[in-house]
């Protein structure tokens, strides 16, 4: 009877990897971003995006809402007040996400090291899955990033969604240590 | 000067005590005038046809220990530019509203004070916050604050535990 019991369980796990293996094959073919653009990074995605570097041939498109987007483009530096909405739209959308972090700001604050509103380091707020490197990155470099996140999903180590659910003690902590409180109050939310 | 700034400055002068003229550009002066006559002089200029209230902005002197704001008016008809700048103490910095006489001012007397800390008596919305939130510190503009200090106070640095800069053709 027991053995019969982990013949199940057994099955069931190859059933479940084989199944996890086929969406990540979808998954990394069907790409949908939310562009937030953030910073001056973001023009060098429409080149990116229309016909002369055509990022469809990525499977890659926009999307207009955070709920249906799967991948979050933060293309460029996040002042305080702007890493308060990504917060808000990056826990808005629906696992699996990955986020793309474009530019030298995001990683160390690039020229705003010193501003008194712009972040550091992105990846103590949310986990970056793919840095993209330049100032601005060309939209080769864009496109690279692009391929290398779509690698990254197909051989599991995009995930910084997982990171972000088992570290989410530690996220929430630097969050508000940084930004104080999360919740947004301005003129649209009273 | 062109003729429209000369005429305008010369009647802000009879009528005023002004403390100085600076021509800026050829379509452009600088009047400095005292706190208390600065809004009889605007609501005369804006008579003569400056209606519009382009900016208001503010600049720290902090060895004077002053602030001076600046009003920058713009009139349509001429194509002529005025600057209206007053000084008020840095210790204790309040001022009276303009709103009454220009209402676009509104959102650049919430700015000057959020960036600067002056407080505009008669404007209860210039009192709430605007581009920064939750600030907890003196106000960002002023000469006396740190912008890295806070920075690095307030937001983690990424430590190097190697430094590129030596490499590559910046040797």
């Amino acid at each position: 009877m027991s053995e019969t019991m982990d013949m199940i369980v057994e099955k069931d796990k190859k059933l479940k990897e084989g199944w996890e293996g086929i969406s990540r094959f979808f998954r990394a073919n069907s790409l949908w971003m939310l562009m937030y653009c953030t910073g001056c990074c973001a023009i060098e995605l429409p080149q990116a995006m229309t016909s002369r570097y055509d990022m469809e041939r990525l499977g890659m498109g926009p999307m207009a809402t955070p709920r249906q987007a799967d991948v979050l483009l933060v293309t460029g530096y996040l002042s305080v007040k702007t890493l308060r909405r990504v917060i808000y739209a990056y826990e808005q959308m629906s696992t699996p996400k990955y986020l793309v972090a474009f530019g030298p700001c995001p990683i160390n604050g690039g020229i705003y090291y010193d501003a008194y509103a712009v972040i550091n380091r992105l990846d103590q707020y949310l986990p970056v899955d793919v840095y993209i490197a330049g100032c601005m990155p060309k939209p080769e470099a864009v496109m690279n990033g692009f391929q290398d996140l779509i690698d990254g999903i197909k051989n599991k180590t995009a995930d910084g969604w997982k990171r972000y659910r088992d570290n989410y003690e530690w996220y929430k902590k630097n969050q508000v240590e940084s930004l104080g409180e999360l919740r947004i109050k301005d003129e649209f939310h009273e | 000067m062109n003729k429209h700034i000369e005429s305008i400055t010369q009647a802000v002068q009879a009528k005023f005590s002004v403390v100085a003229v600076t021509p800026v550009r050829d379509d452009q002066a600088a009047l400095d005038v005292k706190p208390g006559e600065l809004h009889a002089v605007l609501s005369f200029v804006k008579a003569q046809g400056f209606r519009q209230l382009s900016m208001l902005t503010c600049v720290d002197w902090i060895q004077d220990g002053e602030f001076q704001l600046v009003y920058l008016l713009f009139d349509w008809d001429k194509g002529v530019r005025l600057q209206v700048r007053t000084r008020i103490d840095r210790k204790h910095p309040t001022f009276t509203t303009v709103t009454n006489i220009y209402p676009g001012v509104q959102y650049y007397e919430r700015d000057v004070h959020e960036f600067f800390g002056v407080e505009f008596e008669g404007n209860e919305m210039s009192f709430k916050q605007l581009f920064l939130e939750n600030w907890d510190d003196i106000p960002p503009m002023r000469k006396d604050f740190n912008s890295k200090a806070y920075s690095d106070k307030k937001f983690p640095v990424r430590e190097y535990h190697k430094d590129f800069s030596k490499e590559g053709d910046g040797k």
